[in-house]
């Protein structure tokens, strides 16, 4: 489990989070769901200590986080990040030998998933499989949770569907997910459990089938009371 | 298997909803065997979790069991089988006599009416 515990961070004289608390379980797919700005990216990193918090506690699996955890771990922003001259193949090369935790085996069933051509360059690549390479390579890593930062955001219908059918198949296995949007309509089905953040503050933690079972609502109507008061 | 899920139920009552429909109508047969959760999941686009819960719903209703290490498998008590049936079409009279009872007709009439219509849509179907 991820559990973030009273997170606040300033950037300057901004402050981005406030207090930011949530859990995230392994076997189970987490949204962090907010308008641009809010945070989420933000939080996203301070998991990975990309961005120092400065205040507040981060366990993953009750450990602080650290070098061993990070290897739990994998951040899958929503940009290229592999020097856009290589091709498919050799981008998955380049990962082999900086992570261990390399799965070359689930790699190819990723390429065949998404219908990838390992020859192909990065830069020649479409928007929709440019993200779609950058969570192909995210994925192939070994961990035990993944965070992906705004992984529909930008990209065609089909490529979404893809996306989002990827998350909850067995490529996903029992690892834990955390997504970060913006658009909630193409995944209401897919996510177990929602955090909705506005200006740096979590407004509202819920579980989807609960508040469909208990209040007869879907997320898009929990979604408007929170943020149209 | 295609099935179009509302946002505002569950949906793991969705699924067993789904399942219920399919041994009413007898596509899903005492004993047969059905897809895994995982199998289940990626082929109605659902969170392995609602599908986890709605085979254990089925459980526990009798309708599917599963042995250790081997897939899950339709009820062969006939019993339970035909209830479903019967528990299908008393929900959807339920549902119907509520919202007629709000317009307040006499019930030959509203007999009379489904009476025709029933016939009409079963002839609609046939031709």
């Amino acid at each position: 489990m991820i559990e973030v515990q009273n997170i606040s961070k300033r950037f300057g004289r901004k402050q981005v989070l406030k207090e930011v608390s949530f859990t995230a379980n392994k076997g189970e797919i987490t949204c962090l769901i907010g308008i641009n700005g809010v945070g989420k990216t933000t939080t996203l990193k301070a998991i990975m200590n990309l961005t120092p918090i400065n205040s507040g506690k981060i366990f993953i699996d009750q450990e602080v986080i650290q070098k061993d955890t990070y290897e739990k771990i994998t951040f899958i922003p929503d940009a290229n990040i592999m020097p856009t001259w290589m091709t498919i193949r050799e981008a998955c090369d380049f990962m082999k030998d900086y992570y261990k935790n390399w799965n070359q085996q689930r790699a190819d069933d990723l390429m065949r998933f998404f219908k990838l051509n390992e020859t192909d360059r990065i830069t020649e690549l479409s928007k929709g499989n440019t993200a779609k390479v950058n969570l192909m390579l995210g994925l192939s890593l070994d961990v035990d949770y993944v965070l992906m930062d705004e992984p529909f955001s930008g990209i065609d219908i089909f490529s979404r569907e893809q996306i989002a059918e990827v998350v909850t198949s067995h490529l996903i296995e029992d690892r834990g997910v955390v997504i970060t949007t913006h658009e909630i309509n193409d995944i209401e089905h897919l996510i177990d459990k929602v955090v909705l953040l506005d200006n740096g503050v979590v407004l509202k933690e819920f579980t989807t089938e609960e508040v469909r079972l208990t209040e007869g609502k879907s997320v898009m109507d929990v979604m408007r009371e929170v943020y149209q008061p | 298997m295609n099935v179009t899920f509302n946002t505002r139920d569950p949906v793991y009552v969705q699924v067993v909803r789904y399942f219920k429909e399919q041994i009413a109508i007898g596509n899903l047969k005492a004993g047969e065997e059905i897809p895994s959760r995982r199998e289940l999941a990626e082929m109605l686009k659902i969170n392995p979790n609602s599908a986890q819960r709605a085979y254990k719903e089925m459980e526990e209703e009798g309708l599917i069991h599963t042995e250790r290490n081997f897939p899950s498998r339709i009820t062969m008590d006939e019993n339970i089988l035909s209830s479903v049936r019967e528990e299908l079409i008393a929900e959807a009279v339920d549902a119907f006599v509520q919202s007629i009872v709000a317009i307040n007709p006499s019930i030959e009439e509203v007999v009379e009416l489904v009476k025709k219509k029933y016939e009409a849509r079963k002839q609609g179907e046939t031709t």
